[in-house]
Parts: C-alpha cells; sequence; structure tokens
C-alpha cells in the first residue's frame, strides 16, 4: 500500500470504530443537517441520502450492557440490548430522529425503549411488508416507501423529487458495487484484504455518506496488490443479522486454520447484494430492490416461499470452493434460530462440514471455539484429495 | 432442596364449577379434530389470530398451533414433541410454542412416512395423548410478533413446500400519526381496511382448497353466536371488579380455548352465558373467588400453561386475587361493538389487529393503567415469558409506567408458555412476599393513590 492508500483505509477503519467522531465531523461541515439513525436490515438509505440528512445505521457500539439491563429482558438479542443501553446512557443522543422499516419483534421492543426514553425525538417506523408472495405485497411496499419519503421530508423540511433520489440512487449503487468486488475477487482467490479490514469497510459505508465513502475506499484501494490465498482451510461464514460479527472473533477462524473466503453476513454480502434500477420512478425502484435483495440472498427475517436461504448458501459455497460453512447465530437470534436447521439439513445432505457458534454481546468464550473451529479445520482437511 | 417446587399448603382458590365444562367442550373439540380426516374433512393449520369462523363457514377442520402446543404443555406432554424438535436442531431459546408445534410437525412427517394416516407420530400417540392430523395447507395469521409469522414459514419448508400457503399480513399498530390511538386514528383505519382486503382474498383461497363456494350467510352466522360470547365474556369480566372478587384471571385463562377457537354455535354462548351467570351468582350469594382476599393483583404475559393450576393456589395462598392481565382484557374477541354481523370481515380483521402483542408501548399503557384502575389493583406481575419476546419487550416500561403514574409496584418473575424448565418458584415466592408487605406497609401509611386503599 501507497503511504495515500493506507492513510485513506486508517480514515475507513476510523470510521467504522468510532463513528461518533465522523458524525460529528460531519455536523460540522453541514450545519443544520441532520443525523439519522437507521436500523438494520432493509431501510432505504437514499431517500434520507437525497433529503440531505445523513443516514447511519446504528452499530453495536460493543460496549458492555449497563442500564439498558432495566430496559429490555436479557434474552433478547445482543443488538437490540445494546441499542437499549446505548439510548439509556446519552450515546444515542448523537442522533436526531430514528428510521426503521423492519419489524423483528426484537427489533421493534429496542425502538420503543427509545421512543419512550426520548418523546420528543421523532422514532419512525414504516414497516416494509415481510411476507414477500403476497400478491399485494409490491404495492403495499411502494406505498410505505412513499411513506417513508414523505415522514424524511417532514422532518428534515427537505423535498426528495425524483432527480435527487436517482442521484442518491446512483451513488449507493457506485460505493455497494465497489465493495461487492472486493467480496467477489476474494471468492475468487483474493486475500489481500482480511476479514476485519473488509469489515471495517462495509461498517464505514453504513455509516459514512456514500459520495464520500466511494471516494475514499477508492484511494485506499489504488496501493492494493494482489495477494494470493494460501493453502489454510476456506470457510463461508453465514448469518449473523443485524449487527458484525466482533473482530475477536473473525480473527480466531483465520488463526484456527480457516481462511474466510465468502459470507452472507449482514455486515458482509447480504448488506451489500443488490443495487436499486437507475432508471424509471425512482420510489418504484427503492420497492423493486427491498423485493430483489431477498431473492438474491434470502433473510429468515422475511417469509417468501420461492426464496430459500439454504440453496443460496449450498451455490455459494459451490461458487467459492469453500470447504465448510461456519453459521454465526447470535443468540436469542429468533429468525435464525427458525432456519438454522433447513441450512444444516441442506449442507448435511450435500455432505459440507459445518459448525454453529452461537455468539453473545458479551463474555465469548473464544479459547473453546477455536478448539471447535480447530475440529471443523481437521475435518475439512481429511476430505482434501491426498496426493502421492 | 434445590429446585424443587413446594405445593402451597392450603388451597384458598375457589374455582369457576363452568371452566370444569369448558375443559370438556375443549376435550371434544380435539377428539373431533383427531378423527376429521377419516370423515373427509380437509384439515388447515393456521397461526395467530382466531380465524375458525371463516374455517368453519368453508366446511374445514382447523388447528390452530399455539392451541395444540398449549394443550400438550397443560397437559404435561409437551416432552416428544419438544424432544423431535430439539433433534431437528431447534434452539431452547426459540419460542416455546413454536418449537413444541413445529416439533409436532417433524413427528407427523415421521409417523406418516410409508403410510398416509396423517397421524401425528404414530408410534408416539400413546406419548402425546395426541393424533394430530397432518394439514392439507396452512394459513398464517399472526399479528405483533414476527415470529408468529416466520413459524408457519418453517412448518411450509418442513413440509417439503408441497403444502399450499395462505398469509396475512398485519402492520403493526405502531403510532406514527399524530392522531393514532387505540381504536382510532388514521393509522387504525388504514390498516384495518388492509387486513379486512386480505380476508377477502383468503375466502378466494379457501374455495380453491375446498373445491366449493365460501358460505358467507354461514359466516355470518357463526359471527353472530362469536359476538354474543364475547359480550357475555366482557359483561362476566366486568362483574369480576366487585370486591371480594368473584372469579379471577385464573378462570379466564381457563376459558381462553372456549372464545378462542371453538365452533361459534348455540353452545358457546351458552357456556359464556354461564360463566357469567354463575359469576353474578357469587356475586349475589356473597362467594369469593380466593379465600380472605387481600390484594389484588394484575399479570401481564401469555400463560405459564404447565403451571395454571399451580400459579392460581400459589397465589391465593397470599390471600391474592389476580384479576386483570393483558392476555385476558386485551385478547380474543375483546372488542364485539366492532362486529357487524351481517357483514363481519372488516370486525374480523380489527380484532386481528387487536392482538395484545401488535400495539406500541403507548396503547399498551393505555390498556394497563387503564385496567388496573377499573379493578382496583395494588401491583402487577410481569410474567418475563423466556421465549416470547413479542410479550416482554415492553413490560420494564410498563412496570415504570404503573410506578410513576399510578403509584403501584410490580414483581418480574421468569417461566415459559410451553416449557417448564424456565419456571423458577423461589424467584416468583420471594419477590411475591416482598411485594405484598410492601403493600401492607404503603397501606398502614396510607400512601396509596386514590383507589387503590386497602378493602380487607
Ligand atoms: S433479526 Fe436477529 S439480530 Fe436482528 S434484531 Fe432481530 S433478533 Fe436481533
Ligand atoms: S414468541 Fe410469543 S407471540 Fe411470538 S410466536 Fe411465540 S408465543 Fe407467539
Amino acid at each position: 500500500m501507497t503511504d495515500a492508500s493506507s492513510e485513506a483505509m486508517e480514515r475507513l477503519v476510523g470510521v467504522a470504530r468510532d463513528p461518533r467522531a465522523y458524525v460529528g465531523r460531519w455536523r460540522a461541515e453541514h450545519p443544520g443537517g441532520a443525523v439519522l439513525a437507521i436500523l438494520p436490515m432493509n431501510f432505504p438509505r437514499e431517500l434520507a441520502h437525497a433529503a440531505g440528512a445523513l443516514p447511519v445505521i446504528v452499530q453495536d457500539d460493543q460496549q458492555p450492557i449497563t442500564e439498558g439491563r432495566a430496559l429490555l429482558a436479557e434474552f433478547y438479542c445482543g443488538y437490540t440490548r445494546n441499542l437499549a443501553d446505548q439510548v439509556a446512557t446519552g450515546r444515542f443522543d448523537l442522533y436526531d430522529a430514528v428510521f426503521t422499516a423492519d419489524h423483528c419483534i426484537q427489533l421493534i421492543g429496542a425502538t420503543e425503549i427509545a421512543r419512550t426514553l426520548k418523546p420528543d425525538t421523532t422514532v419512525f417506523l414504516g414497516m416494509l411488508n415481510s411476507s414477500m408472495n403476497d400478491s399485494w405485497a409490491p404495492a403495499k411496499v411502494t406505498e410505505t416507501m412513499a411513506e417513508i419519503r414523505a415522514e424524511i421530508e417532514r422532518f428534515t423540511g427537505n423535498p426528495v423529487g425524483p432527480d435527487a433520489l436517482r442521484q442518491s440512487i446512483e451513488a449507493c449503487n457506485r460505493d455497494r458495487r465497489l465493495i461487492r468486488q472486493l467480496l467477489d475477487t476474494r471468492s475468487a482467490g483474493e486475500a489481500a484484504l482480511s476479514p476485519v479490514e473488509l469489515q471495517d469497510i462495509i461498517v464505514s459505508s453504513m455509516v459514512m455518506d456514500p459520495v464520500e465513502h466511494h471516494a475514499l475506499l477508492l484511494e485506499a484501494l489504488a496501493g492494493l496488490h494482489g495477494t494470493e490465498r494460501d493453502d489454510r482451510v476456506r470457510v463461508h461464514l453465514s448469518g449473523h443479522l443485524c449487527h458484525a460479527p466482533r473482530r475477536e472473533l473473525l480473527e480466531v477462524i483465520e488463526d484456527s486454520g480457516a481462511i474466510v473466503v465468502d459470507d452472507d453476513l449482514y455486515h458482509g454480502r447480504r448488506y451489500l447484494s443488490t443495487d436499486v434500477a437507475e432508471d424509471g420512478d425512482p420510489i418504484a425502484a427503492l420497492a423493486g430492490w427491498y423485493a430483489r435483495r431477498n431473492v438474491t440472498i434470502p433473510c429468515p427475517t422475511r417469509v417468501q416461499q420461492d426464496a430459500d436461504w439454504d440453496v443460496y448458501l449450498l451455490d455459494a459455497v459451490r461458487h467459492s470452493g469453500a470447504e465448510a460453512v461456519i453459521h454465526l447465530v447470535p443468540k436469542f437470534c429468533e429468525p435464525h434460530m427458525l432456519y438454522y436447521p433447513e441450512l444444516r439439513k441442506a449442507l448435511d445432505a450435500a455432505d459440507v462440514p459445518q459448525l454453529q457458534l452461537e455468539t453473545e454481546h458479551e463474555g465469548m468464550p473464544l479459547e473453546s471455539f477455536r478448539t471447535r473451529i480447530e475440529a471443523l479445520v481437521e475435518r475439512a482437511l481429511r476430505r482434501r484429495p491426498v496426493h502421492v | 432442596m434445590l429446585g424443587s417446587i413446594e405445593k402451597p399448603v392450603e388451597d384458598k382458590s375457589n374455582r369457576l364449577g363452568m371452566t370444569r365444562v369448558g375443559g370438556r367442550m375443549i376435550a371434544d373439540y380435539w377428539d373431533d379434530l383427531f378423527t376429521a380426516r377419516e370423515r373427509g374433512k380437509k384439515i388447515v393449520w393456521y397461526n395467530g389470530g382466531a380465524l375458525n369462523p371463516m374455517f368453519q363457514a368453508a366446511g374445514l377442520a382447523w388447528c390452530h398451533g399455539e392451541a395444540f402446543a398449549a394443550r400438550l404443555a397443560a397437559q404435561r406432554l409437551e416432552g416428544p414433541a419438544q424432544l423431535a424438535g430439539a433433534e431437528y436442531g431447534y434452539n431452547a431459546e426459540l419460542c416455546s410454542y413454536s418449537r413444541t408445534h413445529l416439533g409436532c410437525s417433524v413427528l407427523t412427517l415421521q409417523g406418516t412416512e410409508g403410510d398416509q394416516t396423517g397421524v401425528v407420530g404414530v408410534h408416539d400417540q400413546e406419548v402425546l395423548a395426541a393424533k394430530l392430523p397432518a394439514p392439507d395447507f396452512f394459513v398464517n395469521n399472526y399479528a405483533g410478533c414476527s415470529t408468529g409469522q416466520q413459524w408457519d414459514g418453517i412448518s411450509y419448508r418442513v413440509f417439503g413446500k408441497e403444502l399450499p400457503i395462505f398469509n396475512i399480513s398485519h402492520p403493526f399498530l405502531w403510532g406514527n400519526k399524530p392522531d393514532s390511538g387505540y381504536l382510532r386514528g388514521e393509522e387504525w383505519e388504514t390498516a384495518s381496511r388492509f387486513v379486512a382486503d386480505q380476508l377477502r382474498e383468503l375466502i378466494g383461497f379457501l374455495e380453491n382448497q375446498t373445491g366449493r363456494p365460501f358460505d358467507y350467510d354461514a359466516l355470518s352466522e357463526s359471527m353472530t353466536y362469536i359476538k354474543r360470547a364475547g359480550e357475555l365474556r366482557r359483561e362476566g369480566l366486568d362483574l369480576c371488579k366487585a370486591k371480594p372478587a368473584p372469579a379471577t384471571f385464573w378462570d379466564w385463562i381457563a376459558s381462553v380455548a372456549p372464545i378462542n377457537f371453538l365452533p361459534g354455535n348455540q353452545a358457546l354462548v351458552d357456556y359464556f352465558a354461564d360463566v357469567r351467570d354463575e359469576i353474578q351468582g357469587r356475586i349475589d350469594n356473597g362467594v369469593s373467588a380466593v379465600k380472605d382476599e387481600k390484594y389484588r393483583l394484575y399479570f401481564d404475559g401469555i400463560m405459564n400453561w404447565n403451571k395454571l393450576g399451580y400459579l392460581s393456589r400459589k397465589f391465593a395462598e397470599h390471600g391474592v386475587a389476580v384479576l386483570a392481565g393483558r392476555y385476558i382484557q386485551n385478547a380474543f374477541w375483546q372488542e364485539p361493538h366492532l362486529i357487524d354481523t351481517s357483514d363481519p370481515i372488516l370486525g374480523m380483521a380489527q380484532h386481528y389487529l387487536l392482538c395484545p402483542t401488535n400495539h406500541g408501548a403507548k396503547t399498551l399503557e393505555y390498556l394497563t393503567l387503564r385496567d388496573c384502575e377499573e379493578y382496583g389493583l395494588d401491583g402487577l406481575v410481569f410474567h418475563s415469558t423466556r421465549t416470547c419476546r413479542a410479550f416482554t419487550g415492553p413490560q420494564r416500561l410498563l412496570a415504570r409506567s404503573a410506578q410513576d403514574k399510578l403509584g403501584i409496584p410490580s414483581i418480574f418473575f421468569e417461566g415459559d408458555v410451553a416449557d417448564a424448565s424456565f419456571y423458577k418458584d423461589g424467584i416468583l415466592e420471594s419477590r411475591l412476599v416482598a411485594m405484598l408487605e410492601a403493600i401492607d406497609v404503603r397501606r398502614e401509611r396510607g400512601s396509596l393513590p386514590d383507589g387503590f386503599s386497602a378493602f380487607a
């Protein structure tokens, strides 16, 4: 890497690890601009960007949960408990409003905490129809996208015209495409960026203005040289909805004889999987994006009879040549717990070695994970053809 | 004695006699369902809001997934289904209704391998004490909880993606608009119409499945009975505001199944008329539901089905009449005035939206505090229902509101809808005793707000 590119990379890493500092800088450069807390996983950031706001996908800030304990039961997923804690301790005051479009009951629970503790703040739920095969779903989703636009216009005081929205769509597409290329080249054998670096790139794209992010990422990649994968066991990481797996865990995976070649994590391919159509009515294009996203990589929070996460996973494994799959299941994540047996069944039938790791917000048993990953690596190695 | 559950010393509870009649009606319903296929009926599995009048009018036999899981748990027969679910890969932290029911699906498939009896785990029949027939198709009608919708999506997959499925989507009544409120505002009106339109689509789907035109008159007739049963239930509930209380929350829990999935007919109306009359009779004769009633409490959470009898005795032992709860006052055809029996679709849609997990916290606060005031309650008990995130989500907020706005205390205890292993008796006992002592102290000091003074 050149000095300029490593400096750009450092800035991306800085944003990923400290979104608060970036928001502070953005506010200074955009006096009066609104910073919106966006909750995962399907909210169209484009609509907020087109209104001149900064749409920040709220990250699990990995702080221990203190006051949030008194607000949300301990058997809620780590992400939602962390959100409640951010609200209770004032760390959420960073944002001017909250916008969400998803209906995971645990996310709704955390969003209620924000609404109740911050009664003067706009906390908007524009619920996207989650049953994707309903014949009325396309019209309903388009209607909801228009409602979200109206609410953003009302909140920011800025109209979101079709041209501005198209520009935001193009900007987000450009950034998504660039990051997707990195994931594609990784599946094809490129190993220049570690899973932690890729995660930092993706997190920073969820926080930053997409135009700025794209420019900075181009700079960061300018000095990057191709690196071939070594001989470690190729694994696909699957799952981990809504929030990023801990960096330590990604490091343990790659320290235990495995190398990540692909994923369907939210902080991975899932977030970037699909572009929004750049022609036609942009609201209809966002509705179409929402529908296609769940076909590109099916999500267990949606119900769709003709889109199968298990089928997707097997295809992805074949495509990347992954030798094993590690399921990363955030503890108490109900949609994932419901779908997991279907994934397990499909991989078993295809004879793909797999391992389920239940991740916790606090107190993750990394050493026991290491032992289990090493056992998975052993199993996968025994399947490699023996050359004499 | 670690982990042991001590039996309450003296049974001070005086349960309604009518609930035994309800128990027989429910047993008959299940027996009927178990033989439905032999009688040439098509069978629908459904979850969520009470669609049974639709199925009744379409000439189907119906199985409500949560109800079946609750029944197994109440009879302590959930073990084999939960084990089958666990072997299939369902985590013990998953909603225990769903994993019990999905376990039944797994057993059903194992049981039908090689034969087409369509009977749940033929080899396990004795253990399950249930002969649940496999479905011909699914209908999902879950409001509020996303797990409810995903659960049927997964049942569809467990059955090999071969059976038809129809899904009704319910907007969460979040309250985005300034005019939003309980039964009012633009959001309520729009959501009601949206769900009503889907129910009309469902009718088309049912016609396709049965090959018969839908009988709208039969729907009106069944909804006429259900509306009347709902009114009688409300009258009975209102009578329980009397002091001392003539019947409790636990009696109404025993009447959940009849109002939630028994056919709409004269027998249902008679049942709720008799329940109301029995309650009125107790008032007339000065008979109370709890011997020496001393405290009146609210219970929030879905029922811990394995513990119904035990909890009713336990609370009574402490002189506690549990009188209201989200799962009773704010569920199950609770607003019968919304039903127009000549065209019941809109009123039905509205009841599905009124599921107690489908409201924003503001509405829940309104409903909970209203019931606390109307029933003259001294405190709240929150059943922190371990695997039901839908019910538990707003509980801490509701406890805070009750404390801040009415000055009444709360306790939390952990348990679960259909998994007894999460229940911790010692915690409930010690917290309950502490709360009752605190209520005593406050009564002595006369510091309870108006309407909450001691009556005993
Ligand atoms: S989808 Fe999973 S991780 Fe996301 S909010 Fe719901 S339970 Fe939590
Ligand atoms: S989590 Fe609760 S509300 Fe949701 S499906 Fe299970 S029992 Fe029903």
